[in-house]
């Protein structure tokens, strides 16, 4: 008997009006706290703490656990977006006078889709490339991982990869792909490293390079800067028999590795590689000023695109607003370096990436009915 | 008269008056200033009159487009031909600005009397200025003092002020004419020295001198504050030239250019204090120019008239006049004084939609490309609206509310216009006219909406304070007009929003980044949503929505202008800058107009049934 009064109770909270002011309410709150949040997080670490959680935690020093003090984006989002829903069908009447605000609220279901499947779908990386280079994957410098690679018949592709966060929770990493354990002995999320000099300790690693460097655990910085961490890997054979303790770091140049039953590895940390099936070489990179000046008036990689799969063999010119869109991925001119000579592009592989289009479009025309049927009777009344 | 003459008659008025500084003789002078100031040159990246060179410059250096010597203002041009021609006497005109009590301290200068002072009391100082400033410059710019700052802006307009000394000779010192002159020779006797391959007695003394010489026009190439020397024929179009530069023409074996020996003269006549030389010297340049660079000589003849018609200062005296005739129609009830009203602010909106059909035509980009262009449209916009409620309505709240957000956001771009160039290039990833028109346009408009929401709203809590006896119909056309234009801003800011997020999408590869700018857009596209919502609700009456389109002042104050605080850093400097203050103040304001609109209505001046 109660729960039948539940239902419909809780159908009409979720339906009401006193929800949706709510929700924009607490929308506006979290925006303006993102916003200044950024100030001392840095946006990445600000919108993931605010706008792209269910909730926003709190933990103090005294607790030994976090506390939810406030909705997240995506509680206040999601709520908004049942609300709506529910609203436009139980309450709204079908009728051309309304019609607009439902154009309207649809398309702004399909933007609140569109935010939500980018929180959880959208992949960024970077694709750095020298003039004349090829390349055929692109990393993500937020995301470690640990790279073996048997080398020994000098395929570099022959790639084993751990994500950092697999070694930052685990004391012993067995892996069916590899033919030996790796132990780890520490894992640094961001470190300094210089050559040790005569007074300092001896280096926890027994091999490799790192025998002659001093790694000393640094506090992670904050804004955009990016963690360069560090670890201490030990691969053990199956027999129990030690490689020696390797330290592996992003910060390292080099290769180091050892010889397992007459295959040679070599294991690097290093930022998360995401391989392609096609590939890019660039052939040239211009960075224009405003003559007289230092100002940039535009930057454009001119790049050759060859993809075996869709037969693709071209020249393309990536530019200022003006990406290229190939296999999914999107390439946009986002940096560059080493007296233009080398062009960073940013990846991005997002598949709602259309939905915003759709959605705007919906609104606008929505709005445009609405508060343009209404102007007309404003008009009409007066006269 | 009959209202439409009495409106015809105003409107020529007011259009004339605010035509007045375009037509108006130049200030009497023997030298033909203005003709200087006319000639082309490039600077900052683009081609302009060396007459908005030298008032950019002395905006940065003075805050002011003048500067003022034994009681007469000197115009922009003069300052700069004096400090480029006769330096030492322009050293002693009081060109710097100096507030900081610090660093006043530094130069050893006492304040009290002016906060101008001429580069000769600063020049002994020179050395710990620089000092100074380059040890502020190593400190991140959220983090510096506001000494550390001011006398980082101090070095960079002494910097400034310092090249354009340099733009034609070291310091201004010699006669260039002579110089150029004995150069050439020096020149053609190396040159047939070399030829004949007779190296006499005395060469190397010649190549000594010659070095010496270069070593000198290398200076001046390095140094010029902007380029003169328009490009040859059949030379790229951005092939411009300091003096210095050209000087070093023939080095590279070329022949002289033909403005060189021009500038030359100018120089040399404006030193020795002869006119007609002086005159006849620009006169060529001028004529050089429109037969070899036909296109920068026309672009800078047509921006130095806009810079001489000043259209948003007169509109801006022409917005005032408009609100003081509302106030007065309102007082005398005489609909009369309400045409004229009208009149003037139509004559205000002409002269503001010129001067921002000039700077586009000019720069030839969307009105829009910068913060001191978006305050000059954001008036524009809530002109133009307001225009249109008051054909609704005509009961002068929407012409009041229109002409004092005009007046208001001129002034700000005023203001913000004191940075230097306002028409600036733009820098790589904006250069996209056709986003610069969809998404910064729509978005400023929304803008203008929200403001004249707010000020219709004010006027609506002004009235209930003010007047003794109620005015329904009044009342019902203002909470008619605020609503219909807040719907209005929805629109456009919910637009503009979403397109800014899809150029992000074209350019940086995401569609939404939640970054400052971004979010105070979406700030008030949830705020003019939530306002509508509540009155769909019926959470808020007339006097809630009225509070809630005064808080949209805030909010849309807050975005724009807030938010870029933020981004420079929001533990110092934005708590130093003059405009943090403003904008406090500001918000401050309209938080005491809600608190006023709150009160109960015994405190209002007539007592009216209560709605919400």
């Amino acid at each position: 008997m109660r729960r039948k009064e539940l239902l419909p109770r809780l159908a009409d909270m979720l339906s009401s009006m006193e929800l949706t002011v709510f929700c924009l309410v607490v929308l506006m709150i979290l925006v303006v706290a993102c916003t200044l949040a950024q100030v001392s997080l840095g946006i990445h670490s600000a919108v993931e703490q605010y706008i792209r959680s269910f909730f926003v935690w709190w933990s103090p020093e005294s607790l030994p656990f976090s506390v939810p003090i406030f909705p997240g984006g995506g509680l206040a989002g999601g709520l908004l977006l049942v609300n709506l829903g529910m609203a436009q069908f139980r309450k709204l009447e079908l009728s051309w006078r309304k019609a607009g605000l439902w154009v309207v609220h649809f398309g702004m279901a399909l933007l609140f889709l569109g935010e939500f499947a980018a929180a959880f779908l959208q992949v960024e990386s970077h694709l750095s490339i020298e003039e004349g280079q090829t390349v055929n994957y692109s990393q993500d410098a937020r995301r470690m991982e640990l790279a073996l690679i048997d080398g020994t018949d000098g395929d570099a592709d022959d790639v084993r990869s751990i994500p950092a966060a697999m070694i930052r929770s685990r004391g012993e990493i067995a892996d069916a792909s590899l033919p030996f354990k790796l132990r780890v002995h520490a894992y640094h999320e961001n470190a300094e490293l210089r050559m040790r000099g005569t007074d300092d300790p001896p280096s926890q690693a027994t091999a490799g390079i790192g025998a002659n460097i001093l790694v000393r655990p640094a506090s992670r910085p904050l804004g955009e800067e990016q963690d360069s961490p560090a670890a201490f890997i030990e691969p053990v054979a199956p027999d129990g028999r030690s490689y020696g303790v390797f330290l592996v770091s992003p910060a390292l140049g080099g290769t180091q590795g050892f010889a397992h039953e007459g295959r040679t590895w070599s294991l690097s940390l290093r930022p998360r590689r995401y391989y392609m099936p096609f590939s890019l070489t660039l052939k040239d990179f211009k960075h224009d000023v405003y003559p007289g000046t230092s100002i940039p008036k535009n930057f454009s990689s001119l790049v050759r695109l060859l993809d075996p799969r869709s037969g693709d063999d071209r020249d393309v010119l990536i530019y200022m607003n003006s990406p290229l869109r190939h296999g999914g991925l999107t390439f946009y001119q986002a940096s560059f370096g080493k007296n233009d000579t080398l062009s960073v592009l940013q990846v991005v592989r997002n598949p709602s990436w259309t939905l915003p289009y759709i959605s705007c479009t919906l609104v606008a025309l929505g709005l445009l009915w609405h508060f343009g049927a209404m102007l007309r009777r404003t008009l009409g009344g007066l006269s | 008269m009959t209202p439409r003459g009495l409106f015809a008659a105003v409107f020529a008025c007011a259009l004339g008056l605010a035509a007045w500084p375009a037509v108006a003789p130049a200030p009497k002078s023997d030298f033909d200033l203005e003709a200087f100031g006319r000639l082309p040159a490039l600077e900052g990246g683009r081609v302009k009159p060396i007459d908005t060179f030298a008032r950019s410059t002395l905006l940065v250096v003075r805050s002011k487009q003048t500067v003022r010597v034994d009681g007469r203002a000197l115009s922009a041009t003069r300052w700069l031909l004096d400090a480029a021609f006769k330096p030492e006497t322009a050293d002693t005109y009081p060109s710097f600005v100096v507030d900081d009590p610090e660093v006043l301290g530094l130069l050893g200068l006492a304040q009290g009397k002016g906060r101008y002072f001429a580069y000769w009391q600063l020049e002994p100082r020179r050395e710990e200025i620089n000092r100074q400033a380059q040890s502020a410059a190593s400190v991140p710019s959220g983090a510096r003092s506001r000494f550390q700052t001011a006398v980082l802006a101090l070095e960079t307009r002494m910097s400034l002020y310092e090249r354009v000394k340099n733009t034609y000779m070291p310091s201004g010192r010699g006669d260039p004419s002579a110089e150029l002159a004995s150069f050439q020779a020096l020149m053609r006797a190396a040159i047939e020295a070399l030829r004949s391959g007779k190296a006499g007695k005395n060469a190397g003394e010649m190549m000594a001198a010659l070095d010496s010489r270069m070593r000198g026009y290398q200076f001046l190439a390095e140094a010029a504050a902007f380029k003169s020397v328009p490009p040859l024929k059949g030379e790229p179009e951005e092939a411009w030239a300091s003096f210095g530069e050209s000087m070093l023409r023939p080095g590279a074996g070329r022949a002289t250019h033909p403005s060189v020996p021009l500038f030359a003269r100018m120089a040399a006549s404006y030193r020795a204090g002869d006119a007609a030389g002086f005159n006849a010297a620009v006169a060529e340049q001028a004529a050089w120019a429109r037969a070899n660079a036909a296109e920068a000589a026309r672009h800078a003849r047509v921006e130095a008239l806009f810079n001489r018609a000043q259209p948003f200062v007169s509109g801006m005296a022409l917005y005032v006049v408009a609100t003081l005739l509302v106030f007065a129609s309102w007082a005398t009830r005489r609909e009369d004084v309400a045409s004229a009203a009208r009149a003037v602010l139509w004559a205000a909106f002409i002269v503001h939609s010129l001067g921002l059909l000039a700077r586009t035509v000019l720069q030839g980009r969307p009105p829009v490309t910068n913060l001191y262009s978006s305050a000059v449209f954001v008036g524009w916009g809530a002109v133009l609206l307001g225009l249109f409620g008051e054909r609704i309505h005509r009961r002068g709240f929407a012409a009041a509310g229109a002409s004092a957000v005009g007046f208001a956001t001129l002034l700000i771009a005023h203001h913000l216009g004191a940075s230097g160039d306002t028409m600036d290039v733009m820098r790589a990833v904006l250069d996209s006219n056709f986003w610069l028109t969809t998404h910064v346009i729509t978005i400023t408009i929304g803008y203008s909406g929200t403001y004249l929401a707010g000020l219709l709203a004010a006027a609506w809590i002004a009235r209930r304070h003010i007047l003794r006896k109620p005015d329904a119909a009044d009342d019902k056309a203002i909470v008619s007009l605020t609503y219909g234009v807040i719907a209005f801003s929805l629109f456009f800011s919910f637009i503009g929003t979403v397109l800014g997020g899809i150029w992000a999408d074209q350019s940086w590869g995401r569609f939404w980044g939640w970054d400052p700018k971004e979010n105070g857009a979406l700030l008030i596209v949830l705020w003019n949503a939530l306002i509508l919502h509540m009155r769909w609700a019926g959470f808020a009456r007339e006097r809630g929505i009225m509070m809630m389109a005064v808080f949209g002042n805030v909010i849309t104050s807050v975005s724009w202008f807030g938010v870029n605080m933020l981004g420079i850093g929001l533990h110092s400097y934005g708590f130093m800058d003059s405009a943090f203050w403003w904008l406090l103040t500001f918000t401050v304001s309209q938080l005491m107009l809600i608190m006023l609109a709150a009160l109960p209505p015994r405190f209002w001046s007539h007592a009216r049934p209560v709605d919400a």
